[in-house]
């Protein structure tokens, strides 16, 4: 709620001049011109002297900055002047490292990233990059499924789906406050943990995590601010990736979900329900590290 | 990985944008633009080695474990008691056209370094062939590092199988099977290449300690041979005499050069923490310093290990003697037994990681100066092309790595002495590129000369010298090794292995030169890189 009276609401999008970096890039200007704020473009190079073999190459080094700083502009031109950007160079130990220190640089609200490689079918997997950054950021983390670059930013955010479960708290202040900037209507997700150990009775688990995910709804919607609509939706399935398959997704949808309740306050770290969801999930995922800033 | 928070203060400056006038652009400083006023806290964090990392980044470079384990025997072969001697003098040129390199390294910091600086001086012609003569000297290097790691491999395996009671000698034995060597050298090149693709690196602290213990193992096996030679328990306890470092003693003059064209490669890599300190410009005492303190403590070493060798060992040509021909190319692999005994597997330790910093280290040089030269079209653009995620030079680093590994098979199968082979080519190589360097600092600087004693002697003399001694040693090296007897004795049809060789490496650079020139004729036009010629003094 807090966002939209600040003036300088800026997203770090961490680039790289590979698929990833154009999927996480057309993510974070789609989500930029939805919410009307500003793109940082940050691609990070590693800090050269970090190791204690190699020797430095300042030639070597300026010539990697000269095509990173044209990578950066070739970027920049495949978006248009439509969306509020800057370009930037950032030296780091880490991919990770050096994009949470740009999102505290500029004061982001969220920084999203690309998928690795390898995802299977067109499903997003956490690479080693992205699995630094959360269990490390202490701003939201937009996680960009394989693909995202196809989408044009002229879709914009058609929906925001906030994934609550046991603790609906930051993650449905984070989903309203991100629904309202960018006029998209909220859906309200539960989904309960039903992976049980085998030869549980399963008619008797569905019973009671449906009936449980009910009272999570309810729970979520007696916390939503007064004038706020939402849809709620259940997901229901022998597994977690059976009832997020099961679901309808708009492709031009954000799911938000809370970060681990093992992630130490304002870390990110993506719990067991979490990482299945997104092994399914064909829209991007935001995750909210608890007690922390709104995207 | 630390992160120090007081690191987070970047300086910014702004660039022009060529394709997105509107569009900001800041880049965090991080000593990338020489001569930065502005140089910000993160950027000397990124660029300060400081004293003790520079000297263990030039240790780490020069390798002393495994290049003396490598230069050891085939010096022997050639000078016998005098190697103290020849490793004294061979440091000399090292020294001169090191003086050279920092000078023109200074003047143009380039990636391409040898390439480049040639091409300035003298034309896209000869600028072409220093960066071929690097190439392939360090890719020549590449496959015999892997050679040596191989042959540690399994003997520290070995050690490691006999400690437990299992048949050490069939493991041993799997290193004279091509087949498997083979296999596992290329197993050991392509980690390397993985490694080095993505950019992986030794941190700083762990190299530290990697460095200390080879010191100390060396240091060790130098105390246990003289323990062994005091004792009475060494194989052929041979007194030093003073007449060691005497090179008049060699005998003949062809017997010298060989000897220094072997012992130039125990000093090669070294010049680095010459140039590396060029970066560190917080302190202007650091530079001479740590190159000085490099060297002292890597020809201590290299005297001492080398002294402790020959006192135990001798030059008997039978048994662990290192007259003996059969243990010339790995004298460490055959003397850590004898010496150190159930220590031995320490000396298999060190080896193996001294070649490791070295083959990470090794890497990055080629597939550097390829990078360059796809950069100013005298290669194709792919060799340009830096990884996305990782940049790198990813193409060009492939490509070295396919190249060391066909040549290290190749060489596994036509010569009975691989090691020592490419080592003595490798030697020719570096007299090569290193003199073509010497040599176009000399004319690059022409008409800065005789400004002041600082630059007659850095800019004319030194490299002059060096450029001359270097240019000596690669002719004599060159008619010397027709002979089939030079060397290892490898020959192919009457013709010594290392003359093949070295002409067929050269040769291949000219007939790729050439047929770049008809693809890729703007480069020979000087149209990307223009001679040029220092007219300022520094």
């Amino acid at each position: 709620m807090t966002a939209n009276t600040e003036p300088g609401y800026r997203i770090v999008v961490g680039y790289t001049a590979d698929d990833s970096g154009a999927d996480a890039l057309a993510l974070g200007a789609r989500v930029a011109g939805a919410t009307e704020a500003s793109l940082e473009v940050v691609m990070v190079l590693p800090i050269e002297a970090r190791g204690g073999v190699v020797p430095r190459d300042p030639g070597h080094e300026r010539r990697v900055k000269e095509q990173a700083q044209a990578w950066l502009a070739e970027a920049s031109a495949g978006l248009g002047g439509d969306v509020e950007q800057a370009l930037h160079i950032r030296y780091a130990d880490s991919f990770a490292e050096g994009l949470v220190a740009a999102a505290h640089e500029f004061g982001a609200r969220l920084v999203v990233v690309g998928p690795a490689r390898g995802g299977l079918f067109g499903r997003t997997r956490i690479g080693s990059v992205a699995s630094e950054l959360l269990h490390s950021a202490d701003v939201p983390v937009a996680l960009a499924p394989v693909g995202a670059r196809k989408l044009p930013v002229a879709a914009g955010l058609t929906r925001v789906t906030a994934a609550v479960g046991g603790t609906p708290g930051v993650v449905l202040e984070a989903s309203v406050a991100l629904a309202r900037r960018a006029h998209a209507p909220l859906r309200l997700l539960s989904l309960v943990p039903i992976d049980l150990p085998a030869g549980v009775d399963t008619g008797l688990v569905n019973l009671t995590s449906t009936v449980a995910a009910e009272q999570a709804l309810e729970g979520a919607r007696r916390e939503l601010p007064d004038g706020v609509e939402a849809s709620a939706v259940v997901a229901t399935g022998q597994t977690i990736e059976e009832s997020v398959g099961a679901l309808d997704w708009e492709p031009g949808e954000l799911v938000l979900v809370g970060s681990s309740r093992l992630a130490a306050p304002s870390r990110l770290f993506l719990g067991g329900t979490a990482t299945k969801m997104l092994r399914e999930l064909p829209v991007p995922l935001i995750v909210v590290p608890r007690a922390a800033q709104t995207p | 990985m630390t992160h120090d928070p007081a690191n987070q203060h970047l300086a910014h400056e702004a660039h022009s944008q060529p394709h997105a006038p509107n569009v900001p652009l800041t880049t965090a400083s991080a000593t990338v633009d020489g001569g930065d006023p502005g140089l910000s806290k993160k950027g000397l964090s990124a660029g300060s080695v400081g004293l003790i990392g520079a000297i263990v980044i030039g240790i780490s470079c020069i390798a002393p474990a495994y290049t003396l384990t490598g230069a050891l025997g085939p010096t022997v072969a050639e000078v016998g008691t005098q190697l103290p001697a020849i490793f004294l003098i061979g440091f000399i040129p090292m020294l001169l056209v090191a003086f050279g390199y920092r000078e023109l390294n200074s003047a143009m910091p380039d990636s391409g370094t040898s390439f480049t600086w040639a091409t300035r001086a003298f034309g896209p012609w000869v600028g072409w062939m220093a960066g071929w003569g690097l190439i392939a000297a360090t890719v020549v290097v590449l496959s015999n590092l892997a050679g040596i790691a191989v042959e540690f491999f399994y003997l520290a395996v070995s050690q490691v199988v006999g400690f437990f009671g299992g048949d050490a000698e069939a493991v041993a034995g799997l290193v004279r099977n091509p087949f498997v060597n083979v296999i596992t050298c290329l197993a050991f090149i392509l980690g390397a290449t993985l490694i080095s693709y993505r950019d992986m690196q030794t941190t700083q602290k762990l190299q530290y300690w990697l460095v200390g213990f080879q010191l100390l193992v060396m240091i060790g096996f130098g105390v246990a041979a003289f323990w062994h030679v005091a004792n009475g328990t060494a194989f052929d306890a041979t007194p030093v005499e003073l007449s060691w470092f005497n090179p008049l003693e060699v005998g003949s003059f062809s017997a010298i050069v060989a000897g220094l064209s072997v012992s130039l490669f125990v000093f090669w890599g070294w010049d680095v923490t010459l140039t590396m300190n060029e970066e560190t410009k917080g302190s202007n005492s650091t530079p001479g310093r740590a190159a000085t303190l490099t060297v002292t403590i890597v020809v201590a070493i290299y005297l001492f290990v080398a002294m402790g060798a020959l006192a135990f060992a001798g030059l008997g040509s039978t048994d662990v003697g290192l007259g003996n021909p059969e243990i010339q190319e790995n004298a460490f692999y055959y003397l850590a037994g004898p010496i150190l005994g159930p220590l031995a597997l320490v000396m298999s330790i060190a080896v193996l990681s001294s070649s490791a910093s070295s083959l990470q280290s090794t890497f990055v040089s080629p597939a550097r100066t390829l990078l360059a030269m796809g950069h100013y079209g005298a290669l194709p653009r792919k060799f340009s092309k830096v990884s996305p995620r990782f940049f790198t030079p990813g193409y060009a680093t492939v490509v070295s790595a396919i190249v060391a590994a066909v040549f290290y098979t190749v060489m596994r199968f036509i010569s009975e002495d691989v090691l020592w082979d490419t080592i003595t080519t490798l030697g020719m190589m570096i007299c090569f590129y290193y003199g073509l360097t010497a040599f176009a600092c000399v004319w690059y600087f022409r008409k800065t000369w005789f400004r002041g004693g600082r630059n007659l002697f850095f800019r004319l003399i030194a490299p002059f010298v060096g450029g001359a001694i270097l240019a000596v040693l690669f002719f004599t090296t060159l008619i010397d090794s027709m002979d089939p007897a030079y060397g290892s004795g490898s020959n192919i049809g009457g013709v010594g292995l290392v003359f093949i060789l070295g002409v067929v490496i050269l040769l291949a650079g000219v007939v790729v030169m050439i047929w770049q020139r008809i693809k890729r004729p703007e480069f020979f036009r000087s149209e990307h890189l223009a001679r040029g010629v220092a007219d300022r003094d520094s």
